[in-house]
């Protein structure tokens, strides 16, 4: 394995890679891997991209450094703000969500990207395991144009078949109508980004497949890891590490402080 | 016949008497913690709490809490979920109505508007119809599309905390009016904001478009009133002061509570009113917290 850059920070030069110029990117609370890949983007190729973090909506593209915030409700973010939007006038415009992109995690991801952060174990009452709730993921997710799901783990306890509660509805349990046929307007899930691959979806079935795996990990690595059944493609491509131009750009100009080096 | 205004500024002990036990109460971001510390001084049982975080952690650490209206019971310092949230949820000690930031807004809504309810699309498709009984899936009878049904989430009393008040109950916000505060105030019965400080009259008729709440019904003058929380345009939140109680929290989720009951006396029941919390806390400390 490259030693020059660590696992998050391939994760985040990744997904600043699949962001677009003029897109509105919203980040939810502790999650630093996009967090830095939003900054990243706006820096390198979107002068035009909004970003929305915390409730504050902000073109900062001027600035020689967009550093991440030093713990999750950091609240200085506001400090860039040009508009504000609280938690009850976040969904006033949802019509207008086709060119946002969300990011979400989960306690469990299933094969066809329904992830669920409420919590494990079959009775609901009395759960193994109570997760921190949906936030805002239902909705966030039913109306964002796509999103991304990054993951910090990659285990067969996290990546399942079947999710025991979904929280944010992805592809239901598959089929290329899976959103239509419940009126569910936005995109869904574009790709998974876990600390060993990138996952996409199969356009017809809707499920889970390994598009690429991060340097040093094999195909039989992320199947050994992964809690559902696993379709190899006979070529699966690496993912393209970081450049050390955008290494350079994210640890000078993003993550001063080293987060996602810890 | 008396024909003064009739002024609305109480301090935070009396303000705590307004919340009894069994009430539905919601608690806005910032934290308003000079009237969660009252509640929890004052042994106030049986709550249903519209809250996240570490505030909503503290009251179910405290006994205070039967119910959570819960959307977010996010952590940090390590703990993913609120240790006592967690706790008390995995053993079924309180009862969760699960729901997410839109249904909340949305019920609060429909409290405010004295509806039986409000439609939602997010969370069409999830589990939260399920393991929410409460939340109905319908379909809609305009063009037949499936929505979630809404019910009202009618708080008997809101308590907020702001930047400025006046002693009318006109409250502005600085740096944006709370996440789900406007909801909040709205929906509920009677609502109580707790101010970083009390300005005249006429400043708020200078501005009267910078007017967030209109008409609480008793104003609370609290400085630092929202530590260990930040206190938008004041201060950032105390992390040191946090991490104290969340690890508290996690000894005691682990079956230890000695450090955290040491944490409810020394700073929620030992402490008669705000100042002497204040005290406690320190002014260095205090003055620490400065946001630039």
């Amino acid at each position: 394995m490259n030693e020059k850059y660590s696992i998050p920070e391939l994760m985040a030069v990744f997904l600043a890679r699949q962001l677009n110029d003029g897109e509105v990117l919203r980040v939810g609370v502790a999650s630093p891997v996009p967090e830095a890949a939003v900054r990243m983007a706006h820096l390198t190729h979107g002068p035009n991209m909004e970003l929305v973090l915390l409730g504050a909506r902000m073109n900062v593209a001027h600035l020689e450094t967009i550093p991440m915030p030093a713990y999750g409700w950091d609240r200085r973010v506001v400090r860039w703000a040009e508009s504000y939007s609280d938690t009850g006038h976040r969904f006033d415009r949802v019509k207008d969500w086709s060119n946002h992109v969300f990011f979400i995690g989960g306690v469990q991801v299933d094969a066809y990207g329904n992830t669920n952060l409420i919590g494990v174990g079959k009775d609901y009452r009395k759960l193994r395991f109570r997760g921190p709730g949906s936030v805002g993921t239902p909705t966030l997710s039913t109306h964002v144009g796509r999103y991304y799901i990054v993951l910090n783990n990659h285990n067969p306890r996290v990546l399942v078949e079947k999710c025991d509660y979904i929280s944010a509805f992805g592809y239901g349990r598959g089929g290329a109508d899976a959103r239509a046929k419940l009126g569910i307007p936005g995109g869904g899930p574009r790709l998974c980004v876990t600390p060993m691959c990138v996952f996409d979806f199969d356009e017809g079935a809707s499920r889970m497949r390994l598009a690429s795996v991060h340097p040093g990990v094999t195909p039989e690595d992320v199947r050994s890891a992964t809690g559902f059944e696993l379709e190899i493609p006979e070529h699966v491509p690496a993912t393209p590490p970081p450049s050390d131009e955008e290494l350079a750009t994210l640890r000078t100009r993003v993550d001063l402080a080293g987060r996602l080096r810890r | 016949m008396n024909t003064r205004r009739r002024e609305r500024i109480i301090d935070e002990v009396a303000a705590g008497g307004w919340i009894e036990n069994g009430m539905t109460i919601a608690i806005g971001q910032p934290t308003p913690m000079a009237l969660v510390r009252q509640i929890i001084r004052r042994r106030v049982k049986d709550l249903t709490v519209v809250d996240a975080g570490f505030s909503l952690d503290l009251l179910i650490a405290a006994g205070c809490v039967r119910k959570v209206v819960s959307y977010y019971a996010g952590g940090g310092f390590g703990y993913p979920v609120t240790p006592m949230f967690r706790r008390a949820a995995e053993r079924g000690e309180i009862e969760v109505w699960e729901c997410e930031e839109g249904i909340l807004c949305a019920g609060l809504q429909a409290a405010a508007q004295a509806l039986p309810f409000l439609p939602w699309r997010g969370a069409v498709g999830t589990s939260l119809p399920e393991i929410n009984p409460d939340l109905k899936a319908f379909a809609d009878p305009i063009r037949g599309e499936t929505l979630i049904a809404v019910p009202p989430i009618k708080p008997d009393v809101a308590i907020l905390h702001a930047a400025h008040a006046d002693a009318y109950g006109n409250v502005r916000h600085l740096g944006g009016p709370g996440w789900i505060d406007l909801f909040m105030y709205r929906a509920a019965d009677r609502t109580i904001v707790q101010a970083e400080q009390i300005v005249p009259n006429e400043e708020i008729r200078a501005n009267p478009w910078a007017t967030t709440i209109a008409a609480a019904d008793a104003i609370v003058r609290a400085p630092f009133g929202a530590h260990p929380f930040y206190s938008r345009g004041f201060h950032v939140q105390d992390n040191e002061h946090l991490k104290a109680y969340a690890d508290a929290a996690q000894s005691a989720a682990g079956g230890d509570r000695k450090a955290l009951d040491g944490f409810l006396d020394r700073y929620c029941r030992e402490p008669a009113t705000h100042a002497d919390y204040l005290e406690r806390i320190g002014i260095r400390r205090l003055l620490g917290l400065h946001e630039y």
